[in-house]
């Protein structure tokens, strides 16, 4: 009986943190709304009522969750071995962008599966490509990977639009993208709805990677390497080598993140384009506590307030960045309520 | 002496984590005086040094300085009271040059009027006969350099008491020397000097009083008049009782018979290995270990103990010469290597390397064992095994915790030591090393720990146990064997040693 | 008539470079401070933008840039006040809360500039204003290039000598060396590490909330929410690549505004690559930069790590 109860505090505290995290988040943009002239009882209400309210809101919310499912299944393993993929969106870019060139010139020639496959495939290895000099960087000189990501990041950026400027431009259309893959080409749905298949990868990436982390040796190693690398290098563990693993692993599923919103959603990849899913992904998982399946209520909040966000932007005048605003407060009370965790575990 | 007292401390108690590493002690301090505190390691002599010195705040007890009693809550208080520290783990900042370590926190106005330092430094100098170079680097200078100009950052202070912390632990017998004139021309000038030592001859020869400190207790203190009478060796040999306490009771320990005549279990052949500072830590390492057998090494010098057990479980790599475990040459492997040969290493950092504090005991437990079956397979935690596993070792192994899911930081260091140790005895190692297994535990658990390393030693288990702890040394080894200044000197069965001679040779103390 | 075009090519490069150099260098001398005394601060580019977006609003509501760049400065001291509490005296994960500022300041700024002017991107008209100095910009050459600039640019370069001093020749700067090497031995010296390193926070955020407004008052004359397009981070490498000797990081933060400034400099000379190709290239240098002259061993001991006397 006292195991049970003590084990359902020691989750249970956590949790009430996070929440209590995203409603200080909710009163202090409700405080901000105000300050500019909007009643926040109306624009959450509202928010809420189209992102939840309707079938059709509840499924978009569903449908726009799923980039952000892979990519948080991306952060966890390596923020679990204390390293911080912070350029998750250029692994992601790259991702699309090859998706979005490969996909109109293999569909017709593969199998419906196998062509699947392959582009997800290739979407992995571009994200991993993408991660793997800074992982290298990382294990070899322990150069901070926050940067290094970060820039690479950015140098996708430009080069992704660059691509799609030039070599892999379709040149049938004004502006510049990729061909337009046509639907019967695209990500299947989930039978009997309009949600793509990439929910199912992202929920499936999401708790295979939480089982990862929690019941396999190399997870268990990650976080031995993040709690204690005294301990991880009395013990043995080669930590040059977990680097580059945590690493490689979230390259590649932001990678995969972005051949499923190409495929699924957008059917091209054009320049310019950044959806900025990273930006969002980095607050959740955190908030999270690194917990795959607490990911999955909170992508799913955080997609209610993207949905909802646009709708609410176009019925009182505020603006989407709002959202954002929210996941940045969101992390800053989070960083608040990680100091008084730490001072209750020293009492 | 009729004179005030500059420093009066009065039943300081400290506690850390369970470990009271000061009990009750009482310390004075006279002008003009060389006050040595002695005591092996962890006799708790830093710790009420650190308290004097404001980075500690004792649980108990009271300080009076010039009779006026004070609290010190910061370095700086203390500094401002007169006291300064001259510490073992230099407190110089390695990238600004002397003048300028010796000016920080002191400076004169906004703008640094290096000028008026150089002209203090100059006279201070001059004083105590110190010379330095003001504008060499920390980092470019030598040990004995560094040194010299931590006393030089106290007496810039105008401080009225310097405390130094084992400063011969690494200064050549000239360079010691040297600075025991300089400790002299400070007492002539009526300063007090605090000593921190386990060098007993040190403390002999230099001071005017001599602290003896154990267990984190006051064991005696005695004047120069006390040893004034008595010879050299009647003073070593009183001090030694005071140190180390008495030779243990009963013939505890495994009977060094020869268990074998077989090929010992590990051997080391002129093993070196270098220290944290790149210079050779360990010089021509010989010895082995026989089945059944458990060799106690003595060193009182905690850096070595570390080098050797890291040497042999395989985090420090072995620059020359050879391991050899059960007729394997093992020199070039890895830690997980070694490991899973059946080498099990207890190390002296419980807290920092030795377990994850925020993870569970289950976690914990399998710590360097995750690789293995049944605790994995094919690369997936098996967590009913590894639960069962550590509720076993909580069960057989009498720790006091809630659970095989408590957290680890949960546990009293007495009962985290005996997790650790728990865990390096399961499984029927070849070879147990452990460093300083008992240190700062209670009577009960320290037997309790003893007995186990027996109790696996008959089971076959070579056993090398390092330690400065005199005690134990006898009560557990069979064969008995001294580390000093990284090298071997003197390696004997226990019916062979006797308590006095083990002490001189920790210390350094040559028979003559 | 090739001669003609060269040196204008030459004044342009050279113009640009300035300007471009003039917000990453002024970020870096603010961080040259905050991590010498031990602090990852990468809230930097939400200084950045906040700085930009509040000096731009205010500029252009007030009629006043003057007005503009003190909003700018408060903005920054503000961030960096925020940053500090949380790390210093909370002792929070500096990463976390650097991430979080960005992300909350990044986006409050988009957010508030949709808010008050709806979808239009307003341009201040007053803003990039240059001030030539009398004699100097007579020179050929490099007159015009370097003597013809935003007065902010010439504070920037006229603070890498004053910064220099304040770091190797006053109490101040010296304390903050041994805070960041060994806030240990600073503490047992008797400095007040945890103050020191508010001042230093302070210092950075003011800096790199100068940087932004300069952005948005002296070089675009406009707020666009990517406008800092990572300059934060940048400056975090030249501080480190320079080692945290102002004088290095003035060269750093010139390599740095070179390769930003080679977009236009390209197109004048005709060569015809794509503007984006061209974007990559400062991050490109910057991790080449990272390989070639960072390693860790070279960062303050203290970097990242909360301060707790009593604790070793």
């Amino acid at each position: 009986m006292t195991d049970l109860t003590s084990v359902a505090k020691a989750d249970l505290k956590p949790a009430i943190l996070s929440i209590f995290s995203i409603c200080c988040s909710l009163i202090a943009g409700g405080i901000i709304l105000l300050v500019i002239g909007k009643n926040p009882v109306v624009y959450f209400g509202l928010l809420l009522a189209r992102g939840l309210g309707s079938s059709l809101g509840v499924t978009e919310s569903i449908i726009k969750m799923a980039p952000l499912l892979i990519i948080s299944a991306g952060l966890l393993p390596c923020f679990s071995a204390g390293l911080w993929n912070i350029g998750a969106e250029g692994q992601f870019l790259v991702g699309a962008m090859l998706a979005g060139w490969a996909a109109p010139l293999l569909a017709a020639r593969l199998p419906c599966p196998l062509y699947l496959a392959a582009v997800a495939l290739l979407g992995i290895a571009g994200g991993m490509a993408w991660i793997l000099l800074p992982a290298m960087l990382k294990a070899r000189y322990d150069i901070n990977e926050i940067i290094t990501t970060l820039m690479m990041s950015w140098v996708a950026i430009s080069l992704v639009t660059w691509l799609v400027k030039g070599p892999i431009n379709d040149l049938s259309t004004v502006p510049a993208q990729t061909t337009l893959i046509p639907l019967k080409y695209r990500m299947p749905m989930i039978p009997c709805t309009r949600i793509h298949i990439g929910l199912i990868i992202g929920l499936a990436g999401l708790i295979g990677m939480h089982w990862l982390i929690r019941r396999t040796t190399v997870g268990y190693q990650f976080r031995v390497m993040a709690a204690n690398k005294n301990a991880a290098r009395h013990a043995g563990m080669n930590i040059a080598r977990l680097t580059v693993y945590s690493l490689l692993i979230s390259g590649g599923l932001a990678g995969l993140a972005g051949v499923s919103d190409v495929l699924a959603i957008k059917g091209l990849f054009q320049g310019n384009w950044n959806p900025q899913y990273a930006m969002a992904a980095i607050p959740l998982v955190f908030l999270a506590r690194l917990n795959g399946w607490a990911v999955i209520p909170l992508a799913f909040f955080f997609s209610v307030l993207g949905v909802g966000g646009e709708f609410v932007a176009r019925e009182l005048g505020v603006p989407v960045f709002f959202v954002h605003v929210l996941e940045g407060l969101t992390l800053l009370f989070f960083a608040v309520s990680e100091y008084f965790e730490k001072k209750w575990e020293h009492q | 002496m009729t004179a005030q007292s500059l420093v009066k401390l009065t039943g300081i108690t400290k506690r850390f984590r369970g470990v009271v590493a000061n009990s009750n002690v009482d310390f004075d301090l006279y002008p003009g005086e060389i006050h040595s505190i002695l005591g092996e390691n962890g006799a708790g002599k830093t710790t009420l040094m650190k308290i004097l010195s404001g980075v500690h705040q004792p649980d108990a007890g009271t300080i009076r300085v010039h009779d006026q009693p004070v609290r010190i809550r910061s370095p700086r208080d203390s500094l401002k009271l007169g006291i300064g520290m001259v510490y073992q783990h230099f407190t110089l900042v390695p990238n600004l040059s002397v003048i300028e370590n010796l000016t920080l926190g002191f400076e004169d106005g906004f703008f640094l009027n290096l000028k008026k330092a150089r002209i203090k430094l100059r006279r201070i100098s001059e004083a105590y006969g110190l010379f330095i170079d003001p504008d060499r680097e920390i980092r470019s200078l030598s040990i004995r350099d560094r040194q010299r100009t931590e006393i030089l950052k106290v007496l810039f202070r105008d401080s009225d008491v310097l405390v130094l912390d084992e400063p011969t632990s690494m200064l050549s017998a000239a360079e010691a020397e040297s600075l025991f004139q300089t400790l002299r021309a400070l007492r002539q000038a009526g300063k007090a000097v605090v000593l921190i030592t386990h060098n007993l001859n040190e403390a002999l020869a230099a001071s005017d009083r001599v602290t003896i400190m154990r267990s984190g207790e006051k064991a005696a203190e005695l004047s120069n008049e006390a040893l004034a009478g008595l010879d050299k060796k009647a003073a070593s040999e009183k001090i030694l009782t005071y140190m180390f306490g008495s030779i243990p009771v009963s013939g505890a320990g495994v009977a060094a018979e020869d268990v074998s005549g077989d090929q010992p279990v590990v051997e080391l052949k002129r093993v070196e290995a270098r220290d944290s500072r790149g210079r050779l830590g360990l010089k021509h390492i010989s010895f082995g270990i026989g089945k059944g057998e458990i060799l106690g090494i003595a060193a009182i010098d905690g850096e070595e103990r570390r080098l050797l057990a890291e040497t042999i479980a395989g985090q420090q790599r072995i620059a020359s010469g050879q391991l050899i475990y059960r007729q394997q040459d093992i020199t070039r492997k890895t830690v997980a290597e070694r490991f899973n040969l059946g080498i099990s290493y207890i190390t002296d950092d419980r807290i920092n390397e030795g377990c994850v504090l925020d993870m569970d005991l289950a976690e914990n437990t399998i710590l360097k064992s995750y690789g293995q079956p049944p605790f994995s397979r094919w690369g997936i935690l098996n967590r009913l095994k590894i639960n069962s596993f550590a509720a076993g070792l909580i069960k057989n192994f009498e720790i006091r915790a809630a659970g095989p899911d408590a957290r680890v930081r949960s546990l009293s260091g007495g009962n985290i030591q005996k997790f650790i140790l728990a865990r390096g005895l399961s499984d029927s190692p070849g070879l147990i090393v452990c460093n300083s297994p008992t240190y700062g535990l209670d009577a009960k658990t320290v037997a309790f720990i003893r007995e186990l390393l027996i109790n696996q030693s008959r089971r076959g288990t070579a056993v090398l146990l390092l330690t400065s702890d005199i005690d134990e040394l006898f009560s557990v080894s069979s064969h008995i064997g001294i580390l000093f200044n990284g090298e071997i000197v003197g390696l004997m069965r226990r019916t062979q040693a006797t308590t006095e001679k083990i002490a001189k040779l920790m210390l350094g103390i040559c028979e003559s | 008539m090739n001669s003609l075009i060269e040196s204008a090519l030459l004044t342009t490069v050279i113009a640009t470079t300035i300007r471009g150099t003039t917000p990453i260098l002024l970020a870096a001398l603010g961080d040259t401070y905050v991590e010498r005394s031990g602090i990852l601060n990468l809230g930097i580019e939400g200084m950045m933008v906040g700085g930009a977006f509040a000096s731009f609003v205010v500029a252009l509501k007030l009629n006043n840039l003057v007005c503009g760049f003190l909003a700018a400065g408060a903005v920054g001291l503000a961030l960096g006040f925020l940053f500090a509490v949380l790390t210093i005296t909370l002792r929070v994960n500096q990463i976390v809360v650097g991430l979080g500022l960005t992300i909350f300041a990044h986006s409050m700024s988009s957010f508030l500039h949709r808010v008050i002017f709806g979808n239009q991107f307003p341009i201040l008209f007053d803003a990039g204003g240059t001030n030539a100095i009398p004699l100097l910009s007579g020179i050929p050459l490099v007159g015009q290039a370097v003597f013809n600039q935003h007065w902010l640019v010439y504070v920037a370069f006229l603070l890498v000598p004053a910064f220099y001093i304040l770091m190797y020749k006053t109490r101040f700067g010296l304390r903050i060396r041994a805070v960041g090497e060994s806030p240990w031995a600073a503490d047992s010296s008797g400095v007040d590490v945890n103050r020191i390193r508010y001042v230093a926070i302070l210092m950075g955020g003011l800096m790199a909330s100068l940087a932004g407004a300069f952005l948005a008052l002296g070089d675009l004359a406009f707020f666009v929410p990517d406008m800092i397009m990572g300059r934060g981070y940048i400056a975090i490498v030249v501080v480190m690549m320079g080692k945290w000797n102002p004088a290095k990081v003035c060269l750093g933060a010139l390599l740095f505004g070179f390769a930003m400034a080679l977009t236009s400099a390209l197109q004048v000379a005709g060569i015809n690559l794509s503007p984006d190709f061209i974007l990559m290239m400062p991050y490109l240098v910057v991790i080449i930069a990272l390989i070639l002259f960072v390693r860790s061993t070279d960062l303050p001991s203290s970097l990242c790590i909360p301060y707790n006397r009593g604790e070793d």
